[in-house]
């Protein structure tokens, strides 16, 4: 990019340089975007503004810690980065959550994709125009918050779920008054539907834009919501289920035509399940501990003890330490993944048997959603890129780490 | 036809107006933040804070530097010298730099006699830079500041106890912390002081009279 594919540019383009600083891009994305008049030639994203190392930080902290770093990833739905890792950690011990835990993760997941769909939805409206929804939105998103802050005592980076559980109960008020909010919260959600579903100007906006079929969708490995827009059932909580949703009925909202109104509807109905989620979690709200016995501390050493070998010893008296530790983890590498409200949250692990990560890959959704972009906007008006961008449901700290 | 109808009559942005319009008659969910203060939730990870020991009026901290140790974003920076006499760890330096912290409470949950502790007090920014480095005198000024504006009359963190954490594997200063008494009511707390200081004062007078 840069000079060189300037001077090889038509005399009818026109280039344009979006972002990184473009309140429509959600964080720091830059399109380098190309337009004949003011249809889409091409467009190449350019990534990287808000890498910070998340990987590399990870290979120096233990697991316990190292958890904190995910909160950060995808800063909207910390609480499904924090059980995505967990539960890669808990699939290479080989420890099983308690029953009360699983539920109170399932809950406060759907809990936060709740919120993330809130936010979603408030920006994607905002950007194509819609004012009002944005401030209904951030009033519910405000209440989940509130729900966070009382369970776990933080908003945004909650680092509540531990490795082999969570950290604190939830106390049965909380359990009641998040019970309340659902039912006030399915209304609100009609609520948006009325602003928006059958809106003229929201249906021009967003009818027939993005246009993306089910093989291209998975051939671009899009996941999540985007995916199902276009009718392809894949939900990792229904095909491999975590934690408690084998325990809980729940639907998986599909679209037909791969457009941006579909991926909408999607998600609205999305909202409507998790609500019904989160009901039957409260319901079925089993008692007892919420943290496995065999669980880590959280200050466990990142190294296992030198063995002492009695036949290493030069002569009497003296004993050699041989290099060999002693594992504390198991060794190997694997992939866990779970159903993010953005797609599929993947953590690649390689454990070399000490208390670190040897590396920790991420799959984040968002990344891979921004791949998409070019194939997306083809043929489309400028206006139109940020609907796209806003359909896709991307979040920086995430595809950047 | 009907979809005909629906767009001549603009049924479909009639109806979102609608909810516009009942919206007027509800409350605002705003708060005017510097006048009206926004009250956090029990358990809120805000302000670090040494808890005064009500025995000793001294910091509880004995030096184990497992918080240093655990700590994510390695904030703390703790130094001890060992006392000659019993073997037990002093603590000479214990300091905290706010702008590194990430707030994550793993310090509290790992402290085994609950010394430190993320208060609920969440405004202390400043146009200085310095007042953000906190050491031990700071720290447990910051817990005489929090008790000060706290409106209970216990205060036992969560992150002490942990609910729903089996006792056996917690350690043994976590198993039943017992809540530090703040007497934040003062007025009463000082009222009822005032009271008793009054019957005594009677009461003696009342023994003095009596011979006469």
């Amino acid at each position: 990019m840069g000079q060189l594919e300037i001077e090889k540019l038509n005399e009818t383009t026109f280039v344009l340089q979006m972002g990184p600083h473009h309140p429509a891009t959600h964080g720091v994305l830059k399109l380098y975007c190309e337009f004949e008049g003011e249809r889409v030639l091409r467009i190449i994203p350019d990534v990287g503004y808000l890498h910070r190392g998340v990987e590399k930080l990870a290979e120096s902290k233990t697991y316990p810690v190292a958890m904190t770093i995910t909160d950060r990833l995808d800063y909207i739905s910390s609480m499904t980065n924090n059980i995505g890792y967990c539960i890669a950690i808990e699939r290479l011990m080989g420890i099983e959550p308690t029953r009360r835990a699983k539920f109170i993760r399932t809950m406060v997941a759907e809990l936060t994709r709740l919120s993330s769909h809130l936010l979603w939805l408030a920006t994607h409206a905002l950007d194509i125009g819609a004012m009002t929804v944005f401030l209904y939105a951030f009033r519910e998103r405000e209440q989940i918050l509130t729900f966070f802050e009382k369970i776990c005592g933080a908003r945004l980076t909650v680092s509540y779920p531990r490795i082999g559980g969570v950290r604190v109960d939830v106390e049965q008020a909380v359990l009641d008054e998040i019970y309340g909010f659902t039912d006030t919260m399915l209304k609100k959600i009609d609520d948006y539907e009325e602003l928006l579903t059958e809106n003229r100007i929201w249906i021009a906006r967003t009818k027939g834009i993005g246009i993306i079929s089910a093989e291209e969708a998975l051939s671009l490995g899009l996941t999540g919501p985007v995916l199902r827009g276009s009718g392809v059932y894949y939900d990792i909580r229904k095909l491999e289920p975590y934690d408690a949703y084998g325990e809980v009925n729940f639907e998986v909202p599909l679209g037909e035509n791969g457009d941006t109104y579909d991926r909408y509807l999607c998600r609205i109905q999305e909202m409507r399940q998790s609500v019904f989620i989160i009901k039957q979690c409260i319901e079925k709200m089993p008692e007892g501990q919420v943290i496995s016995e065999q669980s880590p501390q959280i200050d466990m050493p990142f190294q296992g003890k030198r063995e002492i070998l009695a036949d290493g010893s030069l002569w009497n008296g003296f004993v050699s330490f041989t290099d060999k530790k002693n594992e504390i983890m198991p060794k190997g590498e694997f992939y866990s993944a779970i159903e993010a409200p953005k797609g599929e949250l993947g953590f690649y692990i390689v454990s070399d048997g000490s208390g670190r990560p040897y590396r920790m890959r991420v799959r984040a959704p968002s990344f891979i959603h921004i791949s998409a972009i070019p194939k997306l906007c083809e043929g489309h008006l400028l206006a139109d890129v940020i609907t796209i961008i806003g359909t896709l449901d991307i979040v920086m700290g995430e595809a950047d780490r | 036809m009907r979809t005909l109808v629906k767009k001549l009559l603009f049924l479909d942005l009639l109806k979102g107006l609608i909810i516009t319009f009942k919206t007027i008659f509800t409350h605002p969910v705003t708060i005017r933040y510097p006048k009206e203060k926004r009250k956090p939730e029990p358990g809120f990870r805000g302000r670090h804070a040494f808890v005064r020991n009500p025995d000793t009026g001294k910091e509880r901290c004995v030096a184990c530097t497992k918080c240093a140790q655990v700590c994510p974003s390695q904030c703390i920076y703790i130094d001890y010298s060992i006392n000659s006499e019993t073997g037990a760890r002093v603590l000479t330096k214990y300091e905290i730099d706010a702008f590194r912290c990430i707030f994550c409470g793993y310090c509290e949950q790992v402290c085994p006699v609950n010394a430190i502790v993320l208060t609920e007090f969440y405004e202390y920014a400043s146009y200085n830079r310095q007042s953000n480095y906190f050491d031990r005198e700071v720290l447990l000024k910051n817990w005489d500041e929090f008790v000060k504006q706290y409106n209970r009359n216990e205060y036992l963190n969560k992150f002490w106890y942990l609910p729903g954490v089996d006792r056996n594997i917690l350690p043994a200063g976590k198993r039943n912390p017992e809540p530090i008494l703040c007497y934040l009511d003062k007025q009463s707390h000082i009222e009822s002081q005032h009271l008793s200081q009054l019957n005594s004062l009677s009461v003696q007078d009342n023994s003095k009279k009596e011979p006469h």
